[in-house]
């Protein structure tokens, strides 16, 4: 294990903004925290930087204890040997980009020789060799990020941390970023936390996602996992879009919405709760015209009318109202509002998911 | 404040409509009045100056044109006290820097415990007033002062003697006077800087003493110099340290030599105002250069997130970092009240307070003295008054200028700032230059004293308001116009309730001011028009020292109370 945390607690004052939390980082593996605003992941990061000091717990990077404040032992920042990539880049305007790069070398006593080689190196890694002698003013956003990038890999860092590093690029240039980190993570098999709250970064670029709200673990588990089989309302939410469909268990061991009709949902390994929804995914709902069909095992077949359509390009996207639940459907093909329309889902599709408290959602 | 105008500015199209838009002929009105008053006020001494600057008599008197005192400039002795005063203000420039910029680190970056009191005992020390500062030091370190006193007399050390009357004795006094003005200065960017760029150095590895050396100073470098160069003009423009310690010890000052010139036989009120045209000059420079540092290098490294950063541990550095804070509170500020309050309980000086005859009448002399009653409601008028004044065309200013941008309101910018150049004693001279010639009988009258005070520290009251009022939105009163709110309500609706939080703070800042202000007076006042600073002034100088005491306490227990009491009232204010 690169990183490993064990309930982590992180106070202000009376406040409690990180509740015990718990999680692994396996060598070369991509781990993204994932949440809202205010649930604790950039706090939970900046606990691993040690720019922030934790409450409790424990914290070791590369089996080394760096925080356990029950044990009077913090580490502080410079010790840690870390990489960071900060949301707004932090590079220091006063230095050249070959000084940032440097920076990490040259306070730790590395020759200067070797300091210019290792920049180089870094700075040919990210494609910004070009540019060492410039000033941070005279680079655009996408280039800062570069920088900053260089800036933490350039050392190399036991783990590298990202805080949000793409929410201050344009779309376009987001996505080429990504793709970006991600191959030069692969490349270095370098430890890697990466906090963000675009669903999308997280699914895309990890191994294993870590959701989080309200300063706990949510759920945990690879994309796939979460995207599919998520554990509550709030996660299949927050991950991709849904409807869903109010369910309580029916005659036998079947569900039902509330006005009766049979639903065959997936149920494996759901937790307990006191009420639950049936979670539907969009593209997983094929939509047909007219009424027609009945369900057969293993397949729901429901009838409904066309309240709303958004037209999106690739597709369209419809809200169907059956039988008082209302359904998004993604589908290429053209219905007018009104249509009488027939969804069809699989079982595996429909998922059944726990209502999360509603005290706290 | 020029370059924020022109960057606040909405671009051609949108000015053109809106002083189309303007018509109202009251404000047109109002403007050239600002206008004519704000030219007037400041134009009038400068002008006056530099014509006594090229004449042979003094004041009043008939006399030709001349250069001699431009060429008596070059004269030794006034080159000596040129070299005097630039030495002086660069070591107590160095010095301030050095001890502020620490003291807002040490009270804002690190865990330091007593953040608070240190805060508000400095705050309380910027308001101390530097005359009275230099008399406790006179009172303490003089050759017959205290402090001599214990070292012969009591310790027997005599090799440890010092004198306050000497170039280091007006440097130690002019440092303590200027820390509190840096630490001031200091204390936004420091505590308003990005944490980011600190924790990305120390997520790079650099240890906390490596993070201050390779950026948090060198990130602070524009406000360093800021400070700096602001610092070093406060301090060569400075009369009443100099003039209270160096006179007697015979260290003279630019701002010295020239009130010497004028008080003293013989005078020679033109090369007094050459050395005025002169000093004004490096002052003016100065600015410039300042301004200059500050529009260029607004790096962009303060951003409101300041907060988060995690407190620097002083470990075992902690006494030397209560030194440095309390030791200066006890120097700038604690002893010398004491001392003051001491003497001023004297019936006859002595060092040893066992042996002191304690009495109150000199502050029942302060009551009972219709001289100095009259010195009290004088201060009182000219700081209400005047303070009223400066606001109100500080306010007027500021529309025009950053707002309204009619016709000429370039020249009324520049003009306003003009006085930041113009040391005080040098502005007193050219005041009595111009009213010895206009027909203006104000020669002697406290509107005379309140013209002196507001043109020097109305841009106080600009850069309090107009720092406030770029930052409204222009959209806001649009809004208002759009609603239907004329020009005039859009202003009184919207604008001003939105700016009074600064406009009470210049109040404030200039109440103060001119409550303590001596330079420019030193030279316009009359037996009628005394203030509270100039009694002190001549009780100390008549060798008083009990009654000088006396006064200063009251005083400056009348600084404190109104502050404290303004703090109250006003939250805002603390921001002035």
């Amino acid at each position: 294990m690169s990183i490993n945390v064990q309930n982590l607690v992180k106070r202000y004052g009376s406040l409690t903004v990180v509740h015990g939390i718990s999680f692994d980082v396996g060598k070369g593996e991509f781990i993204s925290l994932l949440g809202p605003s205010g649930c604790g992941k950039t706090t939970t990061l900046r606990c691993l930087a040690g720019l922030e000091d934790a409450d409790g717990g424990v914290i070791q990077i590369d089996g080394r204890i760096v925080s356990a404040p029950e044990q009077d032992a913090l580490v502080p920042a410079h010790q840690r040997q870390i990489g960071m990539v900060f949301q707004s880049y932090a590079i220091w305007p006063h230095m050249t980009v070959a000084g940032n790069v440097g920076f990490p070398l040259s306070i730790r006593g590395v020759p200067a020789a070797d300091v210019a080689k290792q920049v180089d190196e870094a700075l040919e890694i990210v494609g910004m060799r070009h540019l060492r002698e410039r000033h941070p003013s005279q680079l655009s956003g996408g280039q800062q990020q570069r920088v900053a990038l260089a800036r933490a890999i350039v050392g190399r860092p036991r783990v590298l941390l990202f805080d949000e590093p793409l929410s201050n690029l344009d779309a376009k240039l987001r996505e080429g970023t990504r793709i970006e980190i991600k191959r030069l993570q692969r490349e270095l098999d370098v430890a890697t936390v990466y906090v963000t709250h675009d669903q999308e970064e997280a699914l895309s670029m990890s191994d294993r996602v870590v959701v989080m709200e309200h300063g706990r673990i949510t759920q945990a588990g690879t994309p796939k996992e979460l995207y599919r089989r998520p554990a509550n309302r709030f996660v299949a939410d927050f991950v991709g879009r849904a409807s869903f469909i109010d369910v309580e268990r029916g005659k036998g061991n079947g569900w039902s919405t509330p006005s009766g009709i049979a639903l065959q949902l997936d149920d494996t390994g759901a937790p307990e709760a006191a009420r639950y929804q049936a979670m539907l995914r969009p593209e997983s709902v094929e939509i047909m015209p007219g009424a027609n069909g009945r369900s057969e095992d293993g397949i729901n077949v429901l009838e409904g009318r066309v309240l709303e359509s958004h037209y999106l390009g690739a597709y369209t996207e419809y809200l169907v109202d059956a039988s008082g639940t209302r359904v998004k459907v993604h589908s290429r093909s053209d219905f007018d509002i009104g249509d009488t329309v027939t969804l069809r889902f699989p079982q595996e599709f429909c998922r059944l998911v726990a209502l999360a408290d509603e005290a706290r959602a | 404040m020029s370059e924020q105008a022109i960057a606040a500015g909405p671009p051609a199209v949108s000015r053109a409509r809106s002083r189309a838009g303007a018509g109202g002929a009251v404000l047109t009105g109002v403007y050239w009045a600002t206008f004519l008053i704000v030219v007037a006020m400041v134009a009038i001494p400068v002008v006056a100056l530099v014509y006594g600057s090229f004449r042979t008599s003094a004041p009043g008197l008939p006399g030709e044109w001349t250069l001699q005192n431009y060429a008596g400039l070059a004269s030794s002795g006034v080159l000596s006290s040129m070299t005097t005063t630039l030495i002086i203000g660069l070591f107590t420039s160095v010095i301030s820097i050095v001890v502020g910029t620490t003291i807002a680190l040490i009270v804002h970056r690190t865990d330091f415990r007593y953040g608070n009191i240190v805060v508000a005992l400095i705050g309380l020390s910027f308001y101390f007033p530097s005359f009275i500062l230099a008399m406790a030091w006179i009172i303490v370190g003089a050759p017959g002062g205290i402090y001599n006193t214990i070292i012969d007399d009591v310790l027997g050390m005599s090799w440890l003697r010092a004198d306050i009357y000497t170039s280091a004795g007006i440097v130690f006094v002019m440092s303590l006077h200027q820390v509190p003005f840096v630490y001031l200065t200091m204390r936004g960017p420091i505590s308003g800087m990005d944490p980011i760029y600190e924790e990305a150095a120390n997520t790079a590895g650099a240890k906390p003493h490596q993070v201050l050396l390779r950026v948090t100073l060198p990130l602070l470098g524009y406000s360093l110099i800021s400070s700096f160069i602001l610092t070093f003009v406060m301090t060569i423009e400075q009369f009443a340290i100099p003039a209270l310690l160096g006179i007697p010890g015979q260290v003279t000052m630019l701002a010295t030599q020239l009130y010497l010139l004028v008080r003293f036989t013989p005078t020679d009120y033109g090369l007094a105002a050459a050395i005025g045209v002169a000093l004004s000059l490096i002052t003016g420079a100065a600015i410039w250069a300042q301004r200059r540092i500050t529009t260029a290098g607004r790096l962009t490294t303060v951003t409101g997130k300041a907060g988060r950063l995690k407190l620097i541990p002083l470990g075992r550095w902690r006494w030397a970092a209560n030194l440095l804070c309390f030791g200066f509170i006890f120097l700038g500020l604690v002893m010398p009240m004491v001392i003051l309050i001491y003497t001023s309980l004297l019936k006859w000086f002595t060092v040893n307070p066992l042996e002191g005859m304690y009495t109150l009448r000199n502050y029942i002399f302060i009551w009972e003295s219709a001289s100095t009653v009259r010195s009290f409601t004088n201060t009182l008028i000219v700081s209400g008054v005047g303070a009223a004044v400066g606001v109100t065309l500080g306010l007027l200013c500021c529309y025009f200028t950053l707002r309204l941008q009619p016709r000429g309101y370039r020249a009324l910018d520049f003009v306003v700032s003009l006085p930041f150049g113009v040391p005080g004693v040098v502005l007193g001279l050219g005041l009595l230059w111009a009213y010895a010639y206009l027909p203006l009988p104000l020669y002697g009258t406290l509107t005379l004293m309140i013209i002196a005070f507001v043109t020097r520290f109305l841009p106080y009251a600009t850069e309090t308001i107009g720092g406030q009022m770029v930052q409204i939105d222009k959209s806001l009163e649009e809004a208002a116009w759009v609603n239907g709110a004329t020009r005039a309500q859009g202003i009184w609706r919207i604008l001003l309730p939105l700016v009074t939080p600064s406009v009470q703070g210049a109040y404030f800042l200039l109440f103060m001011a001119f409550f303590r202000e001596i330079s420019s007076a030193i030279l316009i006042y009359s037996v009628h028009t005394a203030v509270i600073s100039i009694s002190i002034w001549s009780f100390f100088e008549q060798a008083n020292w009990g009654l000088a005491s006396a006064l200063a306490v009251v005083a400056t227990l009348i600084i404190f109370i109104a502050m404290a009491l303004i703090m109250r009232l006003v939250p805002t204010a603390r921001r002035g």
